[in-house]
């Protein structure tokens, strides 16, 4: 068959389907005109002509038909494959699924990882605390001392009605808090990618700072309005970061000992199964910053409701990672 | 090792689709552009917002921070798969496979950009970039996406139109390719370069002074012989 007699044979299925391309791509009005319940009618003629038109491909390449016969028959594939092999399981469904199911099962999924982070993190709060606890000065040592007076300022008897901050309102410290917190959380995760490292060190760093103005503020006699600030968004925020830390760890891990993959292989499969895990924790920053700023700040709260609040807030949030969604089985989870 | 920088990715119906990655000056480029309309539209904001207190302040840390991380995801998720950068550059983003781009996807190679930012300035990523084949940065490796020219190069378009001749002898498979392939692109050249090329050719051409049916013809140039045997082995008989 010479090309020309391939191309006046065929041309009219091409033509077809590039009618039908074009009406796909016509957008959802196009194509919710047609009444018919489930997929339009075309898509089935559409995938059809598809594979005829492969196969015409193939066959122009093989008899190595004049170029502009076979360009043409690679964009109008090219074009049909993007358009029939496109993902759709995106949308409000797919968003519960991941909020109820693949977000706290893709957390479990973590397993020691996140044991070793939240053992980094814990550790040096508890020993910074201690050591803050028994000599003061000690808090020198990680934030210098124009920073102690701020802290000193925020949590101090002269704190007054907002606490936790020097100045600005409710609303203004949501934005910072959304911008400082979720960025710190971002950079844990991506600095997991050298070898996990990075993770761990800012995972450990953020321990130390918590650790020593906690311990800090507890010999200044500052406790109770300290810890009624923190208790209730620390639920998400402490925990948002040792997820972030523990998913950067994973992707390290992956890198470091790539099993029996490839190490891209197994970098691609890591990010695949940790991605739930940035949206959990994206989610509880979110929540960390709106009631770091409108509700753990106001000052005329009494201490014990926000014990209670935030006590529940912390079994909330563990009861949710660690029970939500076990059970349910799923064809193709992020597990 | 090819000089090419396409890539092939192949389709479950054993179709190879030719995807020609974006390198760094392309991406850097884009970025650019980016830098600039990001820090333009907080501008915008800022002027705005700047009049309200503490809700102005709130509003425009979030749109610093939306700017900052969710400009790309969203703009790549969007039709078109480009920040309005890579648009301008005819970049898409698109996944190693040839396929758009998935949601998960967007927010890993956008998240680590703070990877490939390290330790300044993209430096990470602009030497994962020029190491690679495939200029992939890292975020790109570990999202399984890739940055592509758009558009399609196009050397060759639709043969000169021409009364067909046989050729002399017969033609192998690769003369053929290759007469058609310069006769494709005979637009793009002139007709003294055509002739010039078409001379290699003269062996398989007809003789200058072949013609169907007159007596005492002048002789037929290479270029015009070589389109004509183009239109023959077109099928035009």
């Amino acid at each position: 068959m010479t090309p020309r007699q391939f191309e006046t044979r065929y041309e009219p299925s091409w033509v077809e389907l590039e009618r039908g391309l074009a009406a796909l791509d016509g957008g959802r009005r196009a194509r919710r005109t047609p009444a018919g319940p489930g997929s339009p009618p075309g898509a089935a003629r559409v995938a059809q002509l598809y594979r005829q038109c492969c196969e015409h491909l193939a066959l122009a390449r093989e008899r190595a038909y004049p170029p502009h016969l076979v360009d043409r028959l690679e964009a109008l594939t090219a074009r049909a494959h993007q358009r029939i092999y496109r993902r759709r399981d995106f949308g409000l469904g797919a968003l519960r699924d991941l909020a109820l199911y693949d977000a706290p099962a893709a957390v479990r999924a973590l397993g020691w990882h996140l044991g070793v982070v939240a053992l980094v993190f814990l550790l040096p709060i508890v020993l910074m605390g201690a050591a803050t606890w028994v000599d003061p000065h000690f808090v020198l040592t990680v934030v210098d001392a124009q920073q102690v007076r701020q802290f000193d300022g925020m949590y101090g008897p002269e704190a007054g009605e907002h606490l936790g901050r020097t100045s600005g309102d409710d609303w203004q410290m949501f934005g910072f808090y959304i911008m400082h917190n979720v960025g710190i959380s971002f950079q844990c995760f991506a600095a997991g990618l050298m070898l996990g490292i990075g993770s761990l060190v800012m995972v450990g760093y953020n321990g130390l700072l918590f650790g020593a103005i906690a311990g800090f503020l507890v010999t200044r006699g500052d406790s109770e309005r300290f810890f009624s600030f923190v208790v209730t968004h620390s639920a998400f925020e402490l925990t948002a970061i040792v997820l972030s830390g523990a998913a950067g760890l994973k992707l390290g891990h992956a890198v470091l000992a790539p099993g029996r993959l490839t190490r891209t292989q197994a970098l691609m499969g890591a990010a695949r199964e940790t991605s739930p895990v940035v949206a959990c924790f994206f989610a509880m920053l979110v929540i960390a910053a709106a009631l770091e700023a409108f509700w753990s700040s106001a000052g005329w709260v009494a201490p014990g409701v926000k014990y209670a609040v935030g006590g529940t807030c912390w079994a909330l949030v563990l009861a949710y990672l660690g029970l939500q969604g076990r059970g349910h089985v799923q064809g193709d989870g992020a597990r | 090792m090819t000089l090419d920088t396409t890539l092939l990715a192949e389709t479950p119906e054993g179709i190879a689709i030719v995807l020609r990655p974006a390198g760094a000056v392309a991406r850097s480029l884009a970025y650019a552009i980016d830098f600039v309309a990001r820090f333009v539209a907080w501008s915008i904001a800022a002027a705005f917002l700047g009049g309200f207190k503490g809700v102005g302040v709130g509003i425009m840390l979030v749109v610093l921070f939306a700017l900052e991380w969710l400009y790309p995801i969203v703009f790549e998720l969007l039709p078109g798969a480009a920040t309005p950068g890579k648009r301008a550059l005819g970049l898409q983003v698109m996944m190693d496979t040839g396929l758009p781009v998935t949601p998960s996807a967007a927010v890993t190679r956008n998240l680590l950009r703070v990877a490939d930012f390290m330790p300044v300035a993209y430096a990470f990523g602009l030497l994962a970039m020029l190491l690679r084949q495939d200029f992939k940065r890292l975020g790109d490796i570990v999202a399984g996406t890739l940055v592509v020219h758009a558009d399609k190069v196009r050397l060759a378009g639709a043969l000169p139109q021409a009364e067909p001749l046989a050729p002399r002898v017969p033609l192998t498979r690769p003369q053929q390719v290759a007469i058609l392939h310069l006769a494709g692109r005979a637009r793009r050249l002139t007709a003294d370069r055509v002739d010039e090329l078409a001379t290699l050719a003269e062996d398989a051409l007809p003789p200058a002074d072949f013609a169907p049916g007159g007596a005492n013809p002048a002789p037929i140039r290479p270029g015009p012989r070589l389109l004509a045997v183009a239109q023959w082995l077109m099928g035009r008989r």
